[in-house]
């Protein structure tokens, strides 16, 4: 049987309230095929969003979800997995809301290694309150707040949350649909905290102000400016100066994972064990 | 209740569900052999709509499917496809030419007249 998408969709909320040609779409497309993948039940599994045009995400899928404050995503998910260990928990964030104003939320997400997925979609722009600069927004691009041009330095994401201990790490584009259904796959099944990246489009405010009115031209140029990790890695300093690398960029499967430690302080409030000392870590500071 | 239109209505190698596309052209810009284009439509939002010139020629890769944004073009299952008595066309030469067409005709369909 083809894919049938009825099952974890909320048929009743379609058509989606994006812009047409949005690469938000095709994430959650890939996102529901990757849960097919999985095979999990959908009372398994969490969506958090927070606020955005990713914000929509968890109203179209029919999971358990949340629809959260700006940039908290991360922090209601912390509760929700602490709560319920049981469960895969999934946020879902844009480049603003979890590099702006939950900044915080993400990066100490990412040093607890708490067994989260958290998927940024990367749109270059805030899209939703019609382009104003992001932290992502390239050097030079024009938006509505930087009319002269962007003159601030822009984030690199996956560096920014491979220095803040996630384990798994993973940048993907909406042009590779299928390579992005993999990644997601990889990224939900690793135990500890899963950064996804995705780059999507925002032809609607990042391209009209940047001559590219078309989905097409703003996907032509996000596929110019990314290019697979093996073939980055072979590249001189030079070269890797404009390009961001797609794939896994870091998986470690060694790192502590914040939930099994959570039960092991339960345990000594209960009585079972003796209290945590530093003798129970490898590496201590 | 009515079949849903994310189920194939038959034995179509590809079919779409009008109400939720926004014809963004990404699925005629990804398709390889020509089967897609874009019909002036007056009811549309941006005013065209998707349209299926080709059927035949479908070679079910399924990039237009996994491609769209909105839930608006599936693609059929091989074997079931097979069952129905059916089966995927081959890669042509005659359909690359006539998906360039379509591209250099601005996505619309090779059927539509002037430029969108």
């Amino acid at each position: 049987m083809a894919f049938n998408y009825d099952k974890y969709l909320r048929l009743e909320k379609m058509p989606t309230l994006w812009c047409w040609g949005c690469g938000d779409g095709v994430i959650l497309k890939a996102f529901v095929r990757a849960i097919e993948k999985m095979n999990i039940a959908q009372d398994d599994i969490c969506v958090v969003s927070g606020i955005g045009c990713s914000g929509r995400f968890s109203s179209y899928v029919d999971f358990n979800t949340v629809h959260t404050t700006h940039g908290r995503t991360v922090a209601y998910a912390t509760g929700i997995k602490l709560a319920r260990p049981d469960k895969l928990v999934v946020c879902v964030a844009g480049d603003g809301d979890a590099l702006a104003i939950g900044g915080n939320h993400t990066i100490h997400g990412c040093r607890r290694n708490i067994d989260l997925t958290l998927i940024i979609i990367n749109n270059f722009i805030y899209g939703l309150t019609n382009s104003q600069t992001s932290p992502t927004t390239p050097r030079g691009m024009w938006t509505v707040s930087q009319k002269a041009g962007n003159i601030d330095p822009t984030f690199n994401t996956c560096d920014l949350a491979i220095a803040a201990g996630a384990s798994f790490v993973a940048r993907e584009s909406m042009i590779e649909p299928k390579k992005l259904e993999k990644s997601l796959v990889k990224a939900m099944q690793h135990k500890g905290f899963s950064m996804m990246e995705v780059l999507s489009n925002c032809h609607i405010n990042l391209g009209r102000k940047n001559k590219m009115m078309s989905a097409m031209a703003n996907l032509e140029w996000i596929d110019s400016i990314t290019v697979s990790k093996k073939k980055y890695d072979t590249l001189s300093e030079e070269e890797q100066l404009n390009l961001l690398p797609t794939g896994v960029l870091k998986e470690d499967t060694e790192a502590l994972e914040y939930c099994e430690m959570y039960a092991e302080i339960q345990k000594v409030h209960q009585g079972q064990r003796a209290k945590i000392t530093q003798a129970d870590f490898a590496k201590k500071i | 209740m009515a079949a849903s239109p994310m189920v194939n209505p038959g034995d179509q190698p590809v079919w779409v569900n009008t109400d939720n596309c926004k014809a963004c052209d990404i699925c005629v810009s990804v398709c390889p052999s020509g089967v897609l284009g874009m019909r002036y439509e007056s009811t549309s939002t941006l005013g065209a709509m998707i349209s299926i010139d080709h059927p035949e020629a479908c070679i079910g890769c399924n990039e237009c499917e996994l491609s769209c944004p909105d839930f608006a073009i599936f693609v059929a299952d091989r074997k079931e496809l097979k069952a129905a008595g059916v089966s995927f066309a081959k890669l042509t030469d005659d359909a690359k030419t006539r998906q360039a067409a379509v591209i250099a005709n601005n996505y619309m369909s090779l059927n539509e007249q002037g430029a969108k």
